[in-house]
């Protein structure tokens, strides 16, 4: 057999080459920010920070799983096996140079996590796990570097944004008003939770990442930034993929070696 | 003589060796018995909730929920003389003192199990000779059996058939089959694609292998019928068959096997990149000058199948893990786009299975309203489009969920699942029909 390596992602560009960076698992994002369970835990609304988690159906020990073996192959995540409730966390991401597009979140999520259900509309990414499994992942993606306070919004409802001017201090646009720019602190702060609940206290989630650093490390192709038309080796990839696809539909045998 | 080259080894849904070198035509539903059983099984199988046909006659519920004819009820028991409503149901559906008719009594008389006899479908064009013939029965030996009058007779219709034929099906009816009433199809060649995932896992008693193997053999049967499955196409559909749908070469336990207890969707991609070049069915192109390498294939019907068969083990890892259905479309977008991105080369169904899932994840994520995965079929308007590869794998899912939605598998199936998994056939399909490949091996 031939010599194989993980490849993740084609391209030429360093925007595509920071998209297989994040698609890695073996790359560890860079730890940022500090945000505690508990105040994850109050951003998100599920639950009250401390209360045990609720339970969509009993514990697999408990309800008996039926003969098969795929069950007795595959390990349940540890909230699969105590019966969590499928729960979710949000984001939006800016098309101003936000460290990911939404695509990516998919991409990503699926090679790093194990059980999670993502879902990709053009200004909203949900991720959904059980809940004990979301936040754990949910730590991951609010306190690396693929999230800027500013340009990264945590949004279970209202999310529009995505596509909007910034505003004054270079944070992107909520209906709800949900994170503000603390001048004094010069950090960003959560005063509502991703549905726009009010929060008993703030949570800061620190400084917006700088705009040269952002431009750096963002997997967004822009005009005005890296374009993706700059990328030859891309969109000969993109362009290849539907040529096959388109080929293959009109006659499978005829598509070899190509 | 053979008209493919291709010979595959069977495996249980264990992992465990069946059989070597079987051509492939020998799982063709062409050929396998097994497969043309479990096709006739399905046309031939009708579930009659006897209990819900006492219920409705006793209050007068009949032609759906809340349609309640006041002042008209019959107390008939019926589930405790199920014995003998059986018996005479068969003798009126009998063609010939012992043909193939059968009716058994399941759950304390509560359901029967009715096997219409072939030669009352051979004798018509259309499959809901199943389903006709034995409400019609149900209501002569209910009628016979329990003298009931010409002023009641009207109400067993009503329990049974439900409000047909004011409604287009047997709508509140106790008689049920797999299969929709053709109006229901939405196309030529749809009948059996129109059974909903629950009722798979169902009957499958939530067996996953077992799931996905019956769901493939439906749908890919279904290719055949629609016209799909034919030219330049039926050794796709073959292949797709027995490697996704049918544990061929052992590719899905063994990918299964590889992630099971730590492994993510992404690696179940790389495992499936890494089992098509170990077995030589894709080969590196070029280097592209950032390094990355293209793949190539001298066989696209074959990587698909290799291809399919990762998707279905990347649901079982996805799904499996979180013990979740809902998880399944985001498999079938992301499974394909990384593998695509890993490879250079087509997903699965050619680009097919990953806008199925962008359409399914909308209708099963109560964005644009929809269901859950269960009541999802190859003949659902918005999970049609790939030509057989997306439903095993939907099955599948259904049938590691632990118990996460609202409506239940149990609940969408009603008795329909329950009652037909008494069919071995139906139940483990994919020993069958390994056992049928086997017999008739020698002919191909």
């Amino acid at each position: 057999m031939v010599d194989y390596k993980p490849q993740y992602y084609p391209g030429g560009s360093k925007i595509a080459a920071n998209r297989r960076k994040y698609i890695d698992p073996k790359y560890t994002l860079r730890k940022l920010r500090t945000i505690s369970d508990d105040d994850l835990v109050r951003l998100m609304g599920h639950r009250v920070p401390g209360e045990a988690y609720k339970s969509v159906h009993p514990p697999l020990e408990e309800l008996g799983e039926p003969a098969c073996p795929i069950r007795e192959l595959v390990e349940p995540t540890p909230g699969a096996k105590a019966g969590d409730r499928i729960r979710y966390i949000q984001f939006t991401d800016s098309v101003y140079f936000a460290p990911l597009t939404p695509y990516m979140r998919a991409w990503m999520g699926h090679m790093r996590y194990r059980g999670v259900d993502i879902g990709v509309l053009s200004g909203r990414v949900p991720l959904e796990a059980r809940e004990r499994d979301l936040e754990k992942v949910a730590k991951d993606l609010v306190e690396t570097e693929i999230f800027d306070p500013a340009r990264v919004g945590i949004r279970g409802a209202t999310v529009h944004g995505h596509a909007l001017r910034l505003d004054e201090n270079g944070l992107m646009f909520d209906a709800l008003r949900r994170f503000q720019y603390d001048k004094n602190k010069g950090e960003v702060v959560y005063v509502k939770d991703q549905v726009g609940v009010p929060l008993d206290r703030p949570i800061y989630v620190g400084k917006p990442i700088p705009e040269e650093e952002l431009r750096r490390i963002t997997s967004q192709f822009r005009v005005d930034g890296e374009p993706f038309r700059n990328d030859a080796e891309l969109i000969r990839f993109v362009q290849r993929i539907h040529m096959l696809r388109t080929e293959a539909g009109f006659d499978p045998n005829k598509v070899k070696d190509i | 003589m053979a008209k493919y080259p291709d010979k595959v080894n069977l495996y249980d849904d264990r992992g465990k060796l069946f059989d070597t070198n079987v051509p492939i035509e020998a799982l063709s539903p062409l050929k396998n018995t097994a497969i043309q059983k479990i096709i006739s099984y399905v046309k031939q199988c009708v579930a009659v909730n006897l209990e819900g046909v006492e219920k409705a006659l006793a209050t007068g519920e009949v032609g759906g929920k809340w349609c309640i004819i006041r002042g008209r009820s019959l107390k008939l028991d019926l589930v405790k003389n199920a014995g003998s409503v059986a018996d005479s149901l068969k003798k009126c559906l009998q063609v010939d003192p012992g043909d193939d008719t059968e009716v058994k009594v399941l759950k304390g008389g509560k359901h029967l199990l009715v096997k219409v006899p072939a030669k009352r479908l051979n004798a018509g064009v259309e499959y809901t000779t199943g389903v006709t013939a034995v409400a019609a029965a149900l209501c002569c030996t209910i009628i016979e059996n329990f003298n009931v009058n010409i002023w009641d007779a009207d109400l067993v219709h009503a329990a049974v058939w439900g409000r047909y034929p004011q409604t287009m099906e047997m709508l509140g009816g106790n008689v049920s089959s797999l299969l929709a009433v053709p109006q229901q199809n939405e196309g030529m060649g749809y009948a059996l694609r129109n059974i909903p995932c629950a009722h798979i896992a169902l009957i499958a008693k939530k067996n996953a292998m077992n799931a996905a193997a019956l769901s493939s053999i439906l749908e890919q049967t279904a290719m055949f019928e629609m016209g799909d499955a034919i030219g330049s196409f039926e050794r796709f559909h073959l292949l797709g068959l027995a490697y996704q749908g049918l544990n061929a070469d052992n590719i899905v336990y063994d990918l299964v096997k590889e992630n099971a207890k730590t492994g993510t969707l992404g690696d179940v991609v790389i495992s499936t990149v890494k089992r098509a070049l170990s077995d030589g069915v894709i080969k590196p192109l070029k280097k592209t000058p950032s390094g990355y390498t293209l793949y190539t294939t001298s066989d696209l019907n074959k990587w698909n199948a290799y291809a399919a068969a990762g998707l279905l083990a990347g649901t079982m890892i996805t799904c499996g893990a979180a013990r979740s259905m809902q998880h399944a479309p985001s498999v079938f977008i992301y499974f394909n786009d990384l593998i695509e991105r890993e490879t250079g080369l087509p997903g699965v169904d050619f680009g097919r299975v990953a806008g199925t899932g962008v359409e399914m994840s909308f209708f099963s994520h109560s964005i644009y309203g929809g269901g859950n995965p269960a009541v999802f079929h190859g003949n659902h308007i918005v999970t049609r489009h790939s030509k057989g590869f997306t439903i095993p794998c939907v099955a599948a899912a259904v049938a590691l969920d632990a118990g996460t939605t609202i409506y239940t598998p149990e609940k969408i199936s009603g008795v329909v699942g329950e009652v037909l998994s008494e069919v071995p056939e139906l139940r483990e399909s994919l020993r069958y029909v390994n056992e049928a490949a086997v017999s008739i091996k020698g002919g191909i």
